[in-house]
């Protein structure tokens, strides 16, 4: 058994979003709505103050509430854990936005530019109408891992098999990779390190784990 | 999309921490998509990859606001208030209408009257533009004189004190730490996190996971500070008082032999011996400064073998003593001291408890600091690199922009190369290294840039200040020359010039000096004055005097607004450039390889839009300079010489050449400079590949190794040089009634002293009204997203630096905003007394109570989409003023500001 | 459905944008309606068809804002397709029973009809409650006690629109048994609103929306018009008895209803982002977990 992961190196991560404008870029999302995103948290108090820049997005859960929900199977999960959407099938209800804990979920009811009222060339070429009005999200590039996996690649090793925020990160602040793997890159991280899943209490067994510490 | 796919290896160069390495995916005949090149992942420092700015290359291309055809002005009228009325004229009309100009100029003689350069041109990010004009370099190269004096953020935007002394001191134009081995950073405001680039970035997390500490020492939680272990929220300008507060702890609270007295010895002019007078006592015969021989209890040459210098005592000597100007005292039997000795006396004053006065940081942290500095610091570790034994100091002193230019950044720069120097961490391994060299030459090599001088340290080309020497009248209009010995004579020096005063004289000149004239025509680069300097409504108001202005222009802007001739260029992924890579370049591009990489075209130019390589040679052509611009890039201003030992790709001097024949010379140049000329692989070869590198020892990370080969001492803590400087200096200005100079003249010390830096901008502020209506600091913070790129237009960073708390608005510490009845959002006016800014405020607990921050520089008001932006800008709020000039000619990006609730949130 | 892009780089929970009065419609109808269906059995008997038809109505006009609600009008029949995973699915998988069997009692007004149409409104209740629990990311959906709170308020609001139907219709005629019921479904509706309210753990401005809606709901909507159901109920007979049912009857719908906008758009924040630790930066230290906006 496979399940695709991915761990965020909180210590690592400067908030620089150039995963974001990577993920932008490689799946053609509209302005505004944003697959991968990297939080600014701060907390404390003046001077004890600290700021954490946080990667979100899907958590590809092994338990979805987005797919539980889903009235249409629109959206499901895949044998080897990832969460996928079927834009033929989703009436864009709206339902897995408001199951998801994550707000990883988008629902795009118009075109949006980025500049004005109508499509740059590259825009206009990247539209894709199956996308109006149904939920959207980020896949962990499922295109590039499977056509990854079909060329013998290895995904979160081999660059084409890879998502495209891991390949971007100039802080290597992601790792991708097969979770039920003990040798593969996730798990050896995540036996090394101390780390957390955002909600955890909420029993989505989320695939995104977040280090903060060595042990 | 199913069309052929492509991917297209580029460069990114857009910031001074590039470059990065990249590929353009590019489906059926559109951009589409950025990517890392993977492959360069084993030469490239930040593993290949390539920051978030070079992913709006794509929609840079596409944007609908480009100009895509050439224009010329038709209202003759020039400012902010009339429309420039631009109409598209063809390219011949255009070009003729740029070369009669030239010509026109040419006839006249290149100098005016005065004789200052007819031409002037201005280019932006910190040189960066060459990376993306072609040959235009040949072309000003084959043109002569051209004065590049008119800034566009020098100065007031950039390291500039680092710059100069750094290269003095450790040839360092930038300065940053040896972060692959080092276990300890001190950044005082250094964003690396936003602006060391992608090898800054990729660096700094792995060593963070290895267990680096690094202490922020900021008013702001920068990026940076978040990245950090520790956020130390100092005052603004005063980190010179913590800095001195560390130094006295060093020199008086620890064991005398904590520090590496070995290093200080024999690697620093500390056991050099000071007379009366306050220079080095020296010789009689031979005039070098003298050492007093614990070994043979005499005093000795500093270059004497076999010696053990003295770093502390008071000694009785003979010796003379060699002032300003030649002058000479002779001293028979005085005593005397050495330089540590009068450094550890100057340093008394400076107790931790001093410095909280100043800098509001408990002694108790200052103390801790300095003892973890000393600590981490490992004295007498040594690592061995290549075969050679160096000295393992793992600690460094990063210092950001506003620490290191204007008042206090002279003391900032000396403070910290001197806690280097302490505990023997000057440019070795793990310790605080310099990356580039820019005022001295060659600019490829800081080894090859070192020989040794009279007094045992680096040789520096300071600009004369002898009585026959000065240059009385200056050669272009900021007078770098006349007023910097510093600034050098290098092609960087006029950039590295107090910029400012060729606006700032534009509009009057102060007493005793010549009229400060317009230039005939100027050249405006990927630039844009009119928002990014100082008192930008000033700047402005000059731009739209000058006569002539030719814009390569990718939007409208402000500056080319201003503009009579619009030349629209082949943007970065519509032409071709081959550039040099590797090496040690600025910030914290450290490789482990050298070599070029090509920039080319991925999709057909937009519009009419053309390569600037094209633009240079028809310009050369319209102007009767074919044979020396061809000859220009025969010699190597395209990047690489075209002929070498076993190879020659000159091209035929008489004839025009197009870009991709002119960039597939220098392709097979540079293929044959990598191989020592066993490939000469051309255009087509780079196309594919994108780069090519060779490895490059390690060893050239450090400077250290070559000094102690050249045995060549570290110019410090005793700055007889520059005090000598100083005093002929002000003897040359003085001579021609010149006292505007006066208090620049103050920071020529030999021990530099920690002055009320924050009461200069205090008593500037009260100038114009009580302090009290100008309660807050004004400081700016760098973004990756923006810093640089000219990309504000870009709505795809617009969009993700939004994920950033801060962009767009005036960050306010939360409990401030609280007492002045402000609410996040709420619509703000920050005003000081030059000028004022709107935007809504942003809450945030990272931030001092006395301060407000402004991130990036949003000003724009033609600009098409960033006008849009409405995001409050301090450029236009800094006073640009003699009396915020320090002796460097720079000044900080700072102001006192006063701020009011305007509205409620939108 | 907003058309708003997302505003991206928010940490603290805000409140959804996917689900809007549209959305709420569909709890308002079919709470509403279904309550109708069922109180009507109880109450009309052989008298069913008005009920019958005012529930259908208010069913369909719910279902009809879900319509409105979606991005893929065409699609809508998809909804049915993920039978026994989600409550949507089931909900749309009742309806057409539901609308079968009402229509059927309203024309025959036969016990097995409309007491078959009360059972199936009984299951489309439970699937609307079931809906907004499994609403994860939300917590002041999530939290199990929305299911009893949902199921009682649509109780509440049919009997409370049979007791005003019954006012309005007939002759004004005592309605002691309606008003009573109804009394007592409001003490057990403040009673629901109260066990969920101590049990939700939801963003504070979840919370002050839901207390800020409280007045509407459950001082009006409960403890106003729980009492003059019972004054009602007491009176028996009379002008004012039916007037009295009347008022109370359109408080405790009105309050239903009010609760559900509440619920579904302004008490709606989504769960934000938390940090249960924060990295260790270098040589650092691993600072206090961060949860804000809760």
């Amino acid at each position: 058994m496979t399940r695709w992961a991915m761990t965020v190196d909180l210590r690592r991560c400067i908030g620089c979003q150039t995963c974001t404008a990577a993920c932008k870029q490689a799946n053609a999302t509209p302005p505004g709505t944003q697959w991968r995103q990297v939080l600014d948290m701060e907390s404390g108090e003046y001077p004890d103050v600290r700021r954490t820049f946080v990667p979100v997005g899907c958590m590809h859960c092994a338990d979805p509430p987005c797919v539980h929900v889903c009235p249409t199977t629109a959206t499901r999960k895949r044998a080897d854990g990832l969460v996928t959407m079927d834009y033929d099938v989703c009436i864009g209800c709206g339902y897995c936005a408001v199951a998801c804990p994550y707000q990883a979920r988008h629902i795009n009811h118009r075109r949006s530019y980025a500049y004005g009222d109508a499509p740059d060339e590259t825009e206009a070429a990247r539209f894709d109408p199956k996308r109006m009005s149904v939920a959207n999200k980020c896949t962990f590039c499922v295109d590039r891992i499977d056509a990854g996996l079909a060329q013998g690649l290895k995904p979160g090793v081999d660059p084409e098999a890879t998502p495209a925020c891991v390949n971007s990160c100039i802080t290597q602040t992601y790792a991708f990779g097969d979770l039920e793997d003990p040798a593969s890159n996730v798990s050896q991280l995540l036996a090394e390190n101390h780390w957390f899943r955002m909600h955890e209490e909420l029993g989505t067994d989320p695939g995104i784990y977040y280090i903060v510490d060595g042990k | 999309m199913t069309g052929p796919v492509r991917k297209v290896p580029q460069y990114c160069y857009q910031c001074v921490a590039g470059p990065d390495l990249l590929t353009v995916k590019v489906v059926d005949g559109i951009a589409t998509e950025v990517e890392p090149n993977f492959a360069a992942a084993e030469v490239h420092p930040g593993g290949g990859k390539c920051c978030v700015k070079a992913f709006g290359i794509v929609q840079k291309t596409y944007n609908p606001n480009r100009c895509l055809r050439p224009m010329k002005r038709t209202n003759p009228n020039k400012g902010r208030d009339h429309d420039p009325g631009f109409v598209p004229i063809s390219w011949d009309e255009a070009l003729d209408l740029v070369a009669g100009k030239l010509n026109e100029i040419r006839a006249k003689g290149l100098t005016d009257e005065i004789g200052y350069p007819r031409v002037a041109a201005s280019f932006g990010g910190g040189g960066t533009p060459t990376y993306y004009m072609g040959t235009f370099p040949a072309f000003l190269a084959a043109w002569g004189a051209v004065d590049f004096s008119f800034g566009s953020g020098q100065g007031v935007k950039c390291y500039h004190s680092e710059h100069l002394y750094g290269e003095l001191w450790h040839r360092a134009f930038t300065v940053c730490p040896d972060t692959p081995t080092t276990k300890y950073v001190l950044s005082f405001g250094a964003n690396t996190e936003a602006s060391g680039g992608v090898a800054g970035a990729w660096r700094h997390a792995a060593a963070r996971v290895r267990g680096l500490k690094r202490v922020q020492i900021e008013p702001h939680l920068s990026v940076t500070g978040a990245a950090s272990a520790e956020w130390i929220p100092i005052k603004p300008k005063t980190d010179p008082a913590f800095l001195f507060g560390m130094i006295r702890v060093l020199l008086h609270e620890k064991p005398r032999d904590a520090l590496d007295i070995f290093f200080l010895k024999h690697h620093t002019g500390s056991p050099y011996l000071v007379g009366p007078n306050g220079f080095f006592l020296r010789d009689p015969a031979t005039r070098k400064p003298l050492l007093w021989d614990a070994k043979r209890n005499a005093v000795a040459p500093f270059d004497a073998p076999d010696t053990e210098p003295a770093l502390e005592g008071r000694f009785t000597v003979d010796a003379i003593e060699v002032g300003a100007d030649g002058q000479e005292w002779q001293h028979a039997g005085i005593e005397a001291t050495t330089a540590f000795a009068k450094l550890a006396e100057h340093m008394k004053q400076y107790t931790p408890e001093w410095a909280e006065k100043v800098c509001d940081i408990r002694p108790g942290t200052i103390r801790r600091i300095a003892g973890e500095y000393l600590e981490h610091a490992q004295v007498g570790a040594t690592i061995e690199i290549e075969g050679e034994t160096l000295p393992l100091r793992p600690v460094a002193i990063a210092l950001g922009k506003t620490v290191t230019n204007g008042w206090g950044g002279y003391e900032a720069c000396y403070a910290r190369t001197l806690l280097a120097c302490l505990i023997g961490g000057l440019e070795v391994p793990g310790g605080t290294l310099g990356t580039t060299v820019r005022l001295n030459r060659p600019a490829t090599s800081r080894q090859a840039s070192i020989s040794r001088g009279p007094d045992g340290f680096m040789h520096y080309p300071m600009n004369p200040t002898g009585k026959d020497t000065w240059q009385r009248v200056p050669k272009v209009r900021n007078a770098h020359a006349t007023l910097v010995p510093l600034s050098a004579n290098s092609p960087w020096s006029q950039a590295l010039g107090p910029t400012h005063l060729a606006w700032m004289f534009r509009r009057q000149a102060p007493e005793h000096w010549p009229e400060v004239t317009a230039p005939g025509l100027w050249f405006v680069y990927r630039t844009n004055p009119s928002i990014s300097f100082w008192e930008t409504r000033e700047i402005e108001k000059r731009v739209a005097e000058f006569p002539f202005t030719v814009a390569f222009a990718y939007t409208i802007d402000e500056t080319n607004w201003m503009a009579d001739v619009l030349l629209p260029e082949a943007t970065d992924i519509e032409s071709t450039q081959l550039i040099r890579i590797g090496g040690t370049k600025f910030i914290e591009a450290f490789w482990d390889h050298e070599g070029f990489a090509l920039r080319q075209p991925a999709v057909a130019p937009r519009g009419e839009t053309r390569d600037m390589t094209d633009i240079a040679t028809e310009l050369a052509a319209r102007t009767g300079l074919l044979e020396k611009y061809n000859g220009a890039i025969n010699r190597g201003a395209a990047g690489a010489a075209l002929a070498g030992a076993g190879w020659d790709f000159s091209l035929d001097a008489a004839q025009e050449h197009d870009a991709a024949t002119i960039w597939d010379r220098v392709c097979r140049a540079a293929s044959a400079e990598v191989t020592d000329g066993k490939a000469t692989d051309g255009l087509d070869w780079y196309r594919e590949h994108g780069y090519r590198t060779r490895p490059i020892p390690r060893l050239t990370w450090y400077l250290f190794p070559e000094l102690r080969k050249q045995g060549i001492r570290f110019e410090m803590p005793y700055q007889e040089r520059l005090f000598r400087i100083g005093k002929e200096l002000g003897a040359r200005l003085h001579d021609v009634g010149i006292g505007w100079w006066d208090t620049q003249l103050t920071e020529y010390q030999a021990l530099p002293a920690v002055k009320d830096f924050p009461g200069i901008w205090e008593k500037d502020a009260a100038k114009h009204g009580s302090i009290g209506d100008f309660p807050f600091w004004l400081l700016t913070s760098r973004s990756m997203q923006y810093a640089w790129g000219a990309n504000v237009g870009s709505q795809l960073m617009d969009e993700v630096a939004g994920n950033l708390r801060g962009h767009r608005g005036v960050v306010i510490n939360t409990g401030t905003a609280r007492k002045l009845g402000i609410e996040e959002g709420d619509l703000v006016e920050v005003r000081s007394y030059v000028q004022s800014t709107r935007g809504p405020a942003i809450l945030k607990q990272g931030i001092r109570p006395d301060t407000l921050l402004m991130i990036g520089q949003f000003d724009q008001w033609a600009q098409p989409y960033a006008k849009d932006m409405h995001a409050p800008s301090m450029n236009a709020l800094v006073p640009m003023s003699l009396d915020l000039t320090d002796a460097t000619g720079s000044a900080a990006d700072l102001v006192r500001v006063g701020i009011k609730r305007v509205s409620a949130a939108a | 459905m907003s058309h708003a892009a997302p505003r991206p780089g928010r940490v603290e929970p805000w409140i959804q944008s996917h689900w809007d009065l549209r959305a709420a419609g569909n709890f308002i109808g079919g709470g509403s309606g279904t309550g109708l269906l069922i109180a009507g059995a109880f109450a009309a008997g052989a008298a069913y068809r008005p009920f019958a038809l005012v529930g259908l109505a208010l069913v369909a006009a719910g279902l009809f804002c879900v319509f409105l609600e979606i991005g893929r009008h065409l699609r809508a029949p998809r909804v049915l397709t993920h039978l026994g995973r989600s409550w949507m699915t089931s909900e749309a998988v009742v309806a057409p029973f539901l609308f079968g069997a009402g229509l059927a009692a309203a024309w025959y007004q036969t016990p097995l009809f409309v007491w078959l149409t009360a059972l199936l409104a009984a299951a489309y209740l439970y699937c609307q409650a079931r809906i907004l629990h499994a609403g994860k990311g939300i917590p002041a959906w999530r939290e199990p006690r929305v299911i009893p709170l949902i199921v009682v308020t649509g109780l509440a609001e049919g009997v409370g629109l049979t007791v005003a139907l019954l006012a309005i219709l007939g002759p004004l005629s005592p309605v002691p048994w309606p008003a009573l019921v109804l009394a007592v479904l409001l003490v057990a509706r403040t009673v629901a609103w109260r066990g969920y309210r101590k049990r939700l753990q939801a963003p504070t401005r979840a919370l002050a929306a839901l207390d800020q809606g409280r007045l509407a709901f459950d001082r009006i909507g409960n403890w106003v018009a729980a009492p003059l159901a019972v004054i009602a109920a007491v009176l028996a007979s009379g002008p004012v008895a039916a007037w009295l049912a009347a008022a109370a009857g359109v408080l405790a719908v009105a309050g239903g209803w009010h609760l559900k906008i509440t619920l579904v758009t302004r008490a709606a924040y989504n769960q934000g982002f938390a940090l249960p630790a924060l990295p260790v930066r270098g040589k650092g230290s691993p600072g206090a977990a961060a949860k804000p906006g809760w």
